[in-house]
């Protein structure tokens, strides 16, 4: 049962479905996009924002991990457990941002696009990401924040205690005001990668759900194909790797060397449907918030390393539920109606890893999105449809290529 | 952490289960979510005074025995009444308790007796108000003594049917018919297996002979095909259904009722098994359960299941379980050796063998036609929680989708509240009718199994 392919793409998360839409668009090539079920995958798993300040600053998702980080700073400097000190933010480094920002703003047309052309709507809103400041430690944060983006000043806003009460009339009274993000927004994220994977099937492109990659087929020193648990092997001069939490496995099949992305657990709490509670996404510096278009809230969500687990703890649960109450008190009355957790593909430097090996021709790197996969998904896809194509990128791909992460000089 | 055995479910398997261990002096914990232990089949009326002449004087005498013996052992089980387990894993459990606080209970040793749940089946008009299922109904006349408004029509299949229209009946409820799915040559051929409880075979007779009796009509080889009203139920059309339960559509009655009670037979509880992370394995009807030895031992040696979630056969083999899953228990607890435990489990396994052969037969009759899937228009909710019709689900299997997940992904269902209880049985036989494999993954049931207050999170505790 052997199948040929131009491009073989593993992994039907929000990233490998966008990069199967995009190359599928092209029309005249044959894709087969292979994906296989495993407990965590993260676009399931996700809160949908798509906060591209908000993220690059170090909130959303980053806060709890920035905090962790932070903690475990501290901790080694002092030997004990301490205060978490939030004087220093976790800004990333200025191409992220330029991913981000591109990539948040393809996000209008493509809802327009995947609605018109497929009959999908992943649910695109405008809400903007408030991070609402409740002690004077959250204060100092948001004012490192502002000071480390000036060329971002356009898409802030400052609230005040008032204007925030006018704003979000369900948050604490005792917050103090809230630094805005105009830019950033929310989608339904598993609606995203449905919407992606139906225009892709639309196009014509293959897809083997359920269906398991076992291994890489290599031949004169390039990519052959895929080996495969249920549908035998697939044949293909290109392979991209958009394999999640499970990249760094494939990597090594299809190059022979690791890369270094590891799965980084995080556990999300959903709330029954209610009436409009939230008008914008909120964060703080215990969780975020989102409610989502059926009016269901979504508080996440905890960063942690272990392994492949995707149980939900109860501590940590219950550390969000408190946080949420915290800064949204009416939350106390409503109902919790859902937990669970996703694997993040974590990378070490919080950057993605797109593009080609040098060692390896026909592999490409589509993955290691960590907290920021759904955002990202557009301009990897883009990206990735470029690069496979040797055509110009809308941005430059070296900061993000695996070879970052060589420690040892090639030889010239 | 309780060194005793804590029991999940105050239902005939939990109570019995418990009264083994106590009579062997092994003191035990019982949650249950009601105000009152029995279970659906034996929790009797929650308030006093009721006369349950109604519901047939053996199952009166069954009833007030296993309370009496429940409450003779009262001092050895701390009973958890009100308290529902909304999660837990392999070592503790999270309860939500009377105060509707959250507490995590360790255990060294469970027993699940969570029971079942009613098969829904969709059909047009299958969400107006008056169309109950079956259980629920003669749970409301059992439990909570009230009774359907106006006059009750019931459709689908099983022994339960003609059960509860003579309760009904007998409560003083009109009952304007009985339609069973299967045709009656299906059941009669089932005779020898049934007569493996002569006792039930005859009582199915005298139901019979009392509905004959009563004028009330017994229709084999008929189903519901939609139900009609404004707002509320006003009528119900039913219609012949072949082998394969397709309706013949040009042979359709119409009977003016207020009441429609379905009951197409239940699927074992599987939210708290599959979070306990037991192994499961599916039915020959499609369903999943949580698997279990002879022992009632799961995957996990100090996880014991009794009663219909590990395989649905009603009350009295419920208890059957439960004393097996107990004697495992106490036998893992060094109370009975190896030679006593095995020979009360083959004493208890004795009586279960003749319900085990009834129940087959009663399944072989019962086993659901292929057609029933059709029921639904296009615009017939499937998903109560969520809204998602049956026009959505078959987009979704033409756009390839394969597995539940998948479903659920781009369809919404099994989303809400109920986390799929409702329609995952539906969902399922089409995934299966579509892709052509036996597996299409199940719903993975989340904490917490039932929603729960974020204040039951405020003083969140770990009993010690």
């Amino acid at each position: 049962m052997n199948k040929t392919y131009d491009i073989v793409i593993a992994g039907a998360g929000v990233i490998g479905a966008s990069c199967a839409y995009q190359l599928s668009k092209r029309g005249n090539l044959r894709i087969a996009l292979i994906d296989d079920k495993r407990p965590g995958n993260a676009t399931r798993a996700s809160a949908g924002g798509l906060w591209a300040i908000g993220e690059s600053v170090g909130l959303g998702c980053g806060v709890i991990f920035f905090r962790m980080l932070s903690s475990q700073a501290k901790r080694q400097a002092h030997g004990a457990a301490v205060a978490v000190d939030s004087s220093t933010p976790h800004i990333l480094p200025q191409c992220f941002f330029d991913l981000a920002l591109q990539s948040n703003a393809l996000y209008p047309q493509l809802h327009q696009e995947l609605i018109e052309r497929h009959g999908m709507d992943f649910k695109f809103e405008r809400t903007g990401l408030k991070y609402v400041i409740q002690d004077d430690e959250d204060q100092l944060y948001a004012e490192h924040i502002v000071k480390h983006i000036p060329h971002l000043q356009s898409q802030i806003r400052w609230l005040d205690r008032q204007a925030l009460r006018k704003a979000e009339p369900s948050v604490t009274e005792n917050a103090h005001g809230a630094l805005e993000f105009l830019c950033d927004h929310q989608l339904s994220p598993f609606r995203l990668g449905d919407a992606y994977m139906e225009g892709a099937r639309q196009n014509g492109v293959d897809l083997y759900l359920n269906t398991r990659v076992t291994g890489v087929l290599h031949q004169g020193g390039r990519i052959k194909g895929v080996r495969t648990e249920q549908a035998g092997d697939f044949h293909c001069d290109t392979l991209i790797n958009a394999a999640g939490a499970w990249a760094a496995e494939l990597s090594e099949w299809a190059t022979g060397t690791s890369i270094p992305v590891k799965p980084v657990k995080g556990q999300i709490v959903l709330t029954e449907r209610l009436p409009k509670l939230l008008d914008g996404c909120i964060t703080t510096s215990d969780c975020y918030m989102a409610q989502k278009d059926n009016g269901e809230i979504l508080i996440g969500s905890t960063t942690e390393e272990k392994g492949f687990d995707v149980t939900t703890t109860f501590p940590e649960i219950s550390s969000l539920v408190q946080g949420a109450i915290r800064c949204v008190p009416a939350l106390e009355q409503v109902n919790l109606k859902r937990t669970w957790a996703g694997l993040r593909p974590g990378s070490p430097d919080e950057l993605p890893i797109l593009g080609p090996v040098d060692e390896m021709p026909g592999y490409f790197n589509a993955c290691g999105h960590f907290r920021t996969g759904v955002l990202t998904s557009a301009i990897t896809g883009v990206m990735l449809d470029k690069v496979v194509h040797e055509e110009a990128l809308p941005l430059d791909i070296t900061p993000f290529l695996a070879q970052r992460f060589s420690k040892v000089a090639l030889p010239a | 952490m309780s060194g005793h055995p804590v029991i999940v479910g105050g239902g005939s398997a939990g109570m019995a289960a418990a009264i083994e261990l106590v009579d062997a002096g092994v003191r035990c914990t019982l949650i249950d979510e009601a105000s009152r232990p029995g279970g659906v089949v034996y929790r009797g009326p929650l308030r006093a005074g009721v006369d349950l002449g109604y519901l047939g004087a053996r199952y009166s005498k069954a009833l007030g025995k296993l309370h009496t013996d429940f409450a003779a052992r009262a001092q050895s089980i701390d009973l958890r009444l009100n308290s529902r387990v909304v999660g837990g894993d392999d070592h503790s459990l999270v309860v939500l308790d009377e105060q509707e606080q959250l507490q995590s209970l360790a255990f060294e040793q469970l027993i699940l007796a969570a029971g079942c749940h009613e098969r829904n089946v969709p059909f047009p008009g299958w969400t107006l108000p008056g169309v109950m299922l079956l259980g629920g109904l003669q749970l409301q006349i059992k439990s909570n003594v009230v009774k359907p408004l106006g006059t009750t029509l019931i459709a689908g299949t099983g022994p339960l049917l003609p059960l509860v229209a003579c309760q009904l009946h007998a409560a003083g409820a009109k009952v304007a018919g009985v339609y069973e799915a299967c045709a009656f040559n299906r059941i009669a051929r089932q005779s020898l297996a049934l007569m493996n409880k002569p006792q039930l075979f005859l009582d199915g007779l005298s139901m019979l002979a009392y509905l004959k009796l009563h004028g009330i009509p017994m229709h084999y080889g008929w189903g519901v095909v939609e139900a009609r009203g404004e707002g509320e139920l006003t009528e119900v059309s039913v219609a012949p259904y072949d082998d394969a339960w397709k309706a013949d559509m040009t042979h359709v009655r119409r009977e003016s009722v207020q009441t429609l009670a379905v009951g197409y037979g239940f699927i074992p509880r599987t939210q708290l098994s599959q979070q306990l992370g037991l192994a499961h394995g599916y039915s020959t009807d499609g369903y999943l359960r949580a698997e279990c030895n002879v022992w009632q031992q799961s995957s996990l040696e100090h996880i014991h299941l009794a009663g219909d979630m590990a395989g649905i056969r009603g009350g009295e083999a419920a208890m059957l379980t439960g004393r097996i899953a107990a004697v495992s228990i106490l036998q893992q607890r060094g109370v009975l050796n190896a030679a006593q435990a095995i020979e009360r489990r083959e004493r208890y396994l004795g009586q279960l063998a003749s319900i085990k052969r009834f129940r087959s037969g009663v399944e072989r009759y019962t086993a659901r036609g292929p057609a029933q899937v059709e029921l639904p228009q296009a615009d017939t909710v499937i998903c109560r929680c969520e809204q998602v019709t049956r026009e959505a689900i078959d987009l979704a299997l033409e756009q390839g989708v394969q597995d539940m997940a998948g479903l659920k992904m781009r369809t919404r269902v099994s989303m809400g509240d109920c986390q799929g209880r409702m329609c995952v049985g539906y969902c399922s036989d089409r995934l299966r009718a579509a892709t052509g494999r036996a597996d299409v993954g199940w719903l993975r049931p989340r904490f917490p199994v039932d929603p729960v207050p974020f204040s039951a999170f405020k003083h969140a505790g770990t009993e010690a």
